[in-house]
């Protein structure tokens, strides 16, 4: 049935990894998160639990609660060595004054005030370089893509 | 005092669904000579659904929003059953069932959004807080236990909808004449039940409880709310049988500000004959009146507020008690409190909480459903009172079953004179003749906006920054100062 029951994958010693693909699969590489997750599920056997979204919301930190990791996936617009970046994020209160955009690091805060708890999180930015309309990625973002997710695969499944 | 005359823009309002702006015009001695409230999207859905197949409108109109898709989904889909062949009564009573369960399991995630992600903030903390403070964010981390309540409640619906239509946003239930599948027992055990998501006993207590803050914030609070951009105005909603509050399908019933009928309870399909619309150049939105009336003073508000004044009684019994208290505070008379709507909102969410429960516990809403044959017609229309109110959708087709014709006038464009109003009233009575015009002061103006839970195109996906500019023009048109709200922040802008 189509309900979110705890984090897919989790066993009563290891919750399992939770990985959000941010972004809009219509603006170019601007879906550089969703089509991670598309190439994590093809490629992969991964045993997490894959979200995809828009926006964060607040409820959000409801979902990470029940994680034994969380990964934000997004896409990034300047310039990264090796085309990606991989970093901890943080758990900050610095939210922005509208509630349609919450950062990684403001869920993060929520989960830990809200539900107290605090899974070890990170996030992956790839760069990417065209954000007009369109459902495709481009062909640099396609060549970032595929070493970050060589490098997820290492980092994280190995 | 300043010597010039000023123009104050608010843009883009915020916390509210969409992108709007606000002027205000001051004359050289600070007095408010106008304020407007702009809608500067432009989204041409009337127009570009033309030459479609009919039964594709209730899956393509939902784009128009992500907050109240189903919504959408439904009145579309009231309308294409007529022109599939299919009147309400008509309709299998379980397919009716489960568009119901939908349609109240929008409505109480919609309005748990407005609530406590939207409102709230300026209910707890004050409208003259910190802009860092007038979040959900800071609602979650100083009322922990309201925000979480909060959090569940929308989650619930959205649960509810995703269980019913596949996805929590811009899934699919209704089709001409039926709906895309059947309710499974598992599914609907879910919300009988404990589990991450709460159950539907604990969505009714917690409804009860959020009803409970409202009226104690209002005791005291109430000079506040019973006078902040409050003006008279007439109230339109759909009654059903014996004038019940009706969200999913009804006759449409309006009053004016002293409680006269003034539409009495008009079938769908003679809309045409009573409404009429006005347009303005300055924004894109129409002014719906009822043509008897005339454009001057044939508007009226639509949404929580106005289904509780048009309503004579709500057919669940929490809501119901609710209702009767709600009705003695003006003494039966028409409630033109604006920030009331706020209260009739949660009493609202209540009552779809009772829905909800009705329906889950209702055994036949797991019969299967069967599709009447088609029996086409050139035409439908479909109204709904969706969360911010009434919600019209109009369509012709051809032989072919192509769409020649659609009108939408959705629940904020009645809203607009309404919303004007608020806007003209928080100047004249706030901002006019102040040489300071503070950051509390403007957000007078987005509070009075906010009642109204406007939606003014939540599918529109912005790239970039969404700044909250304050521009001061001079008499010429010069800008003289400029604000630029940017995360917790004004900056000055160099």
């Amino acid at each position: 049935m189509s309900i979110e029951l705890p984090v897919k994958g989790q066993t009563g010693f290891e919750p399992a990894t939770l990985v959000f693909g941010i972004g809009n699969s219509g603006r170019s590489d601007d879906g550089l998160g969703w089509v991670f997750l598309d190439w994590l599920q093809q490629d992969s056997q991964f045993p997490g639990q894959v979200e995809y979204r828009y926006q964060l919301q607040v409820e959000d930190a409801a979902l990470v609660s029940r994680a034994g990791r969380v990964i934000f996936v997004d896409s990034y617009k300047g310039t990264l060595p090796g085309g990606f970046q991989w970093k901890s994020c943080g758990r900050t209160n610095d939210f922005e004054f509208t509630s349609h955009v919450l950062p990684p690091r403001a869920v993060m805060y929520f989960c830990r005030d809200l539900y107290g708890k605090s899974p070890p999180a990170d996030i992956l930015m790839i760069q990417g370089s065209s954000w007009g309309l369109g459902t495709e990625v481009s062909p640099a973002a396609k060549h970032h893509l595929a070493s970050a997710l060589r490098f997820f695969k290492n980092k994280v499944l190995s | 005092m300043n010597t010039t005359s000023r123009k104050i823009t608010i843009d883009p309002v915020t916390r509210v669904e969409g992108h709007g702006r606000v002027t205000i015009q001051l004359d050289e001695r600070g007095k408010v000579e106008r304020a407007r409230f702009h809608i500067v999207e432009f989204r041409g859905f009337e127009r570009f659904i033309q030459g479609h197949p009919y039964w594709e409108a209730p899956l393509l109109v939902q784009r128009l929003c992500g907050i109240c898709p189903v919504s959408h989904h439904l009145a579309a889909a009231k309308a294409i059953d007529q022109v599939y062949g299919v009147d309400p009564q008509d309709l299998h009573p379980t397919a009716s069932r489960i568009r119901r369960l939908l349609h109240y399991a929008q409505v109480f995630q919609s309005h748990a959004l407005h609530f406590f992600y939207l409102a709230s903030p300026d209910l707890l903390f004050g409208i003259n807080a910190p802009v860092q403070k007038r979040s959900v964010g800071a609602v979650a981390l100083e009322h922990s236990d309201l925000a979480r309540k909060g959090i569940q409640m929308r989650q619930f619906g959205q649960e509810l909808i995703k269980a019913l239509a596949g996805k929590k946003i811009h899934g699919i239930t209704a089709i001409p004449g039926g709906v895309h599948k059947n309710f499974y027992p598992e599914e609907r055990d879910y919300f009988l039940q404990e589990n991450e998501t709460p159950s539907i006993d604990t969505m009714i207590e917690w409804s009860q409880e959020v009803v409970a803050f409202i009226k104690d914030y209002h005791d005291r609070h109430f000079s506040w709310l019973d006078s902040f951009a409050s003006y008279p105005s007439g109230h339109l909603g759909l009654v059903g049988h014996n004038g019940t509050h009706e969200l999913y399908d009804g006759c449409m019933r309006a009053i004016d500000s002293n409680g006269e009928v003034t539409l009495n309870d008009v079938h769908s399909d003679s809309y045409l004959k009573y409404f009429g619309e006005g347009v303005e150049k300055w924004s894109y939105m129409k002014f719906p009146f009822l043509r008897h009336l005339g454009r001057k003073s044939g508007w009226n508000r639509v949404g929580p507020l106005a289904r509780l004044n048009v309503c004579d009684s709500i057919s669940t019994p929490l809501a119901n008690q609710e209702l009767c208290e709600f009705k003695a505070y003006t003494n039966g008379r028409p409630n033109n409190h604006t920030m009331h709507s706020h209260w009739a909102r949660l009493i609202e969410v209540l009552h779809c909480a009772e829905q909800i429960r009705n329906l889950l516990t209702d055994r036949t809403i797991l019969d299967e459903v069967e599709r009447p044959p088609v029996n086409r017609r050139p035409e439908g229309i479909g109204i709904i009172e969706a969360p911010r109110g009434t919600l019209i959708h109009h369509y012709k087709v051809d032989e072919k079953g192509s769409i020649t014709k659609c009108n939408l006038i959705v629940s904020t464009t009645h809203n607009n004179e309404p919303m004007n109003r608020a806007v003209q009233w928080v100047a004249q009575n706030v901002l006019d003749q102040q040489q300071e015009i503070s950051d509390g002061m403007l957000n007078q103006v987005e509070v009075a906006i906010r009642a109204y839970d406007p939606c003014l195109s939540c599918a529109t996906h912005s790239m970039g920054q969404m700044p909250l500019i304050l521009t001061v023009l001079d008499a010429a048109g010069n800008v003289t100062a400029e604000h630029v709200k940017e995360s917790n922040e004004y900056r000055t802008a160099s």
